[in-house]
């Protein structure tokens, strides 16, 4: 993985001082309320319904096992003992006080991390696929063009104060894992005609109150002039995004208002002016950011008949381990290895939580079976992305002691959960009581694996932090008369085959969600044929047979 | 309201910026000496301005279309950037786009000018600000070297870290 040099270090170590001073000079009162605010949300730092949250940013979902084990000290020291991944694959501390946060930065940036533009009218934290580098049918590994984009988008001086918050993911596989088609810019790597690999530039995707679904503005730009283009799409918004009416003010509206193709017109005007310029990518700075992404050090004996022989015993021998192989490993590049998840949906959990305790035994875990790296995923989990089949077990068995192997990766209860009005101060109604309804709902583990693939998303507010307008079934919580209410929609997707869901009807009370998602899944069993997936079936049948079945009057 | 050009403070301004509701009630322009007046106005008054046979400048914001005078800056001495509110980043990206055009005078940031932002500013090209704090003093310019280095380039020296 990336590592810093003193660039990169002096980088992060000179912002901890320059915002343990704003904070100084904040809580002296020499520094109003309100620039304030504007500094420390560009540094990750909200004030939430119970107490400060710190988000600290894992670019691209990668982490060290040295960078783990910070994070479960300073979950351990400055908070109550957990932290929270994110959708963007950041983790969030809900409990530490305000006058410690220059002290959390410090202890982070010891271990190359900081919580830079993890909120704010910013460039926020590059996503992409967590199985870079791992995966089957990829164009290429994308992490070192997110790598790219972090150093330029880090403290960049003329996009600090754009009209509002700004995403970028990347994505190199047939299949995206990375949402690309609802983020700002989505960049999917592509190949032209005389088999070039560069980027298809997709922009003005989002969630939210106004669900948009990115539009495609460069089918294919050459990997020198990324960072000119974006600097190019910035600038465009940067001057002509809204800035009357915050929720007129993501770059989807500008898009949508302008056309994409007078978007793409004044993005090529602008272009024209600095493509070829300075920020021009050189080979060797993509052969720099290529090297730190190289493959490890894979064990050739890995597939050998002992590691295969001692695989398929215990797999004929445990159920639970069976289980666990089927739903949370998956196939790999290299023979005799597997991609192995790490279920951060633990029965009555709240999804993504993750104690100090369990950070450091996943961090022991990516050293001794995984090369000392972990991911975290956009559905709020972790990956081992490459662990020896033969200690699969092993791997299972420390997953079990730590109540990480519930096998239930890409089921019902593999839910992408906000906190809700539980910890947020914007949300409009609680999650974690109805994720936690939910999972007892729905506790018949062969019941989940025979409803197959199902991605149920909860958001607690219009905000959509949780992407339930991209999920087969996605729950959006209303607030009606101080009561909490449902909404539910059906049939969306954030792969490549993005869509957004359809709202079922009329939302139900907080005491009928698990019911009504039992009468959706009900419906789909009764119509489904041979092996077709939730998904297809709402394709196929439309969401009129879910409506009748969830507002059937009663007899 | 203190003014920093090139990152001292200076205690004689020549400039006089008039702003557009003094010039709709149609007071007089000064005699002598430099000023800077609105984008529109100056477009409007341009030979009167030029007979004055003194410096002159002009005062834009985001609204303003301003492809015409990234085209032609040769008549001014001082293009003033406003910045209306603390979270309106538009005088960013002017100032990029006139440094770009090849202006090469008094680039002066107006409005919510504040210390948290001035390294920002003099990265996207701004080299004279008009502070919005009385309360601000010599001690508070160590907040243009607060980040010593810096990935994207600046408009001083817009190589890229990968370019140096």
């Amino acid at each position: 993985m990336y590592q810093y040099n003193q660039i990169d270090q002096t980088l992060v170590d000179e912002r901890v001082e320059q915002f343990r001073d704003q904070t100084r000079r904040f809580l002296n009162g020499e520094l109003a309320e309100d620039e304030f605010s504007a500094l420390r949300l560009m540094n990750g730092l909200y004030i939430q319904r119970q107490a400060p949250m710190l988000r600290v940013a894992v670019p691209y979902g990668l982490l060290s096992s040295t960078q783990m084990r910070k994070l479960a000290h300073v979950a351990r020291t400055y908070d109550r003992g957990y932290g929270h991944f994110t959708t963007r694959t950041n983790i969030q501390f809900n409990w530490p006080e305000l006058a410690a946060v220059p002290d959390i930065l410090a202890e982070l940036a010891q271990v190359q991390m900081h919580a830079i533009q993890t909120s704010g009218n910013c460039i926020r934290n590059t996503t992409t696929d967590p199985y870079a580098g791992v995966a089957a049918n990829e164009l290429e590994d994308p992490r070192p063009y997110c790598e790219i984009i972090r150093q330029w988008s880090t403290l960049h001086p003329e996009f600090a104060y754009l009209p509002r918050k700004f995403k970028i993911a990347v994505t190199g596989a047939t299949e995206d894992r990375a949402a690309s088609q609802v983020h700002d810019i989505g960049l999917q790597m592509a190949q032209n005609a005389d088999g070039e690999i560069g980027f298809e530039v997709l922009v003005g995707g989002g969630l939210g109150r106004t669900p948009i679904i990115g539009k495609s503005i460069r089918k294919f730009l050459p990997k020198k002039h990324l960072l000119s283009y974006l600097d190019a799409i910035l600038r465009v918004y940067n001057l002509k995004g809204r800035r009357d009416n915050k929720y007129k003010a993501r770059i989807k509206i500008l898009v949508e208002a302008l056309g994409p193709d007078e978007f793409r017109r004044l993005v090529e005007e602008e272009w024209a002016h600095i493509r070829d310029g300075e920020l021009t990518l050189t080979d060797a700075e993509i052969a720099r950011a290529k090297s730190f992404f190289t493959l490890p050090d894979y064990d050739a004996n890995a597939a050998s008949a002992n590691a295969h022989a001692s695989l398929s015993h215990s797999l004929a021998t445990d159920i639970e381990f069976n289980a666990w192989y089927r739903h949370n490993t998956l196939a790999h590049r290299v023979d005799g290895y597997r991609i192995a998840i790490v279920s951060l949906k633990p029965y009555l959990e709240a999804p993504g939580d993750i104690t100090d305790s369990q950070m450091d035994a996943v961090a022991d875990l990516a050293d001794r079976y995984s090369f000392g790296e972990t991911r975290a995923t956009h559905h709020q989990n972790l990956v081992l992305t490459d662990v020896r089949e033969g200690d699969l077990y092993a791997v299972w068995q420390a997953l079990a002691a730590n109540n990480l192997a519930r096998s239930n990766i890409g089921t019902l209860t593999d839910m992408i959960v906000c906190p809700g009005f539980d910890f947020c101060s914007l949300a409009n109604a609680r999650t974690l009581n109805i994720s936690d309804q939910i999972n007892e709902h729905f506790d018949d583990m062969d019941h989940l694996y025979d409803l197959g693939e199902i991605r149920l998303n909860m958001s607690g507010c219009i905000n959509a932090c949780a992407h339930h307008h991209v999920a087969d079934i996605g729950i959006l919580g209303v607030d009606k008369k101080g009561e909490d209410w449902y909404q539910i929609s059906l049939g969306g997707s954030s792969k490549e085959d993005a869509r957004l869901g359809k709202i079922l009807g009329r939302s139900v009370p907080a005491s009928d969600v698990a019911l009504t998602v039992e009468k959706i899944l009900a419906v789909y069993v009764d119509q489904r044929r041979e092996d077709e997936s939730f998904a297809q079936v709402v394709l196929r049948v439309g969401i009129k047979p879910f409506k009748e079945r969830v507002y059937a009057t009663a007899h | 309201m203190p003014l920093l050009i090139n990152q001292r403070i200076v205690t004689e301004d020549p400039w006089q910026l008039l702003d557009q509701a003094a010039l709709d009630e149609g007071s007089p322009l000064p005699e002598n000496g430099p000023v800077a007046v609105p984008l529109i106005w100056y477009r409007q008054n341009r030979e009167a301005l030029q007979l004055r046979n003194s410096p002159l400048g002009v005062i834009v914001n985001g609204d303003d279309n301003l492809a015409a005078l990234y085209a032609d800056h040769s008549q001014l001495d001082l293009i003033a950037i406003e910045f209306p509110t603390f979270r309106d980043g538009r005088g960013f990206s002017i100032a990029r786009q006139l440094v770009r055009s090849g202006f090469n005078r008094q680039i002066r940031a107006l409005g919510h000018v504040t210390r948290d932002r001035l390294a920002l500013m003099q990265s996207s090209g701004f080299n004279a600000f008009a502070i919005n704090d009385e309360s601000f003093q010599t001690d508070h310019l160590q907040a243009f070297s607060e980040i010593s280095v810096n990935y994207q380039g600046t408009t001083a020296d817009p190589r890229p870290v990968f370019r140096r």
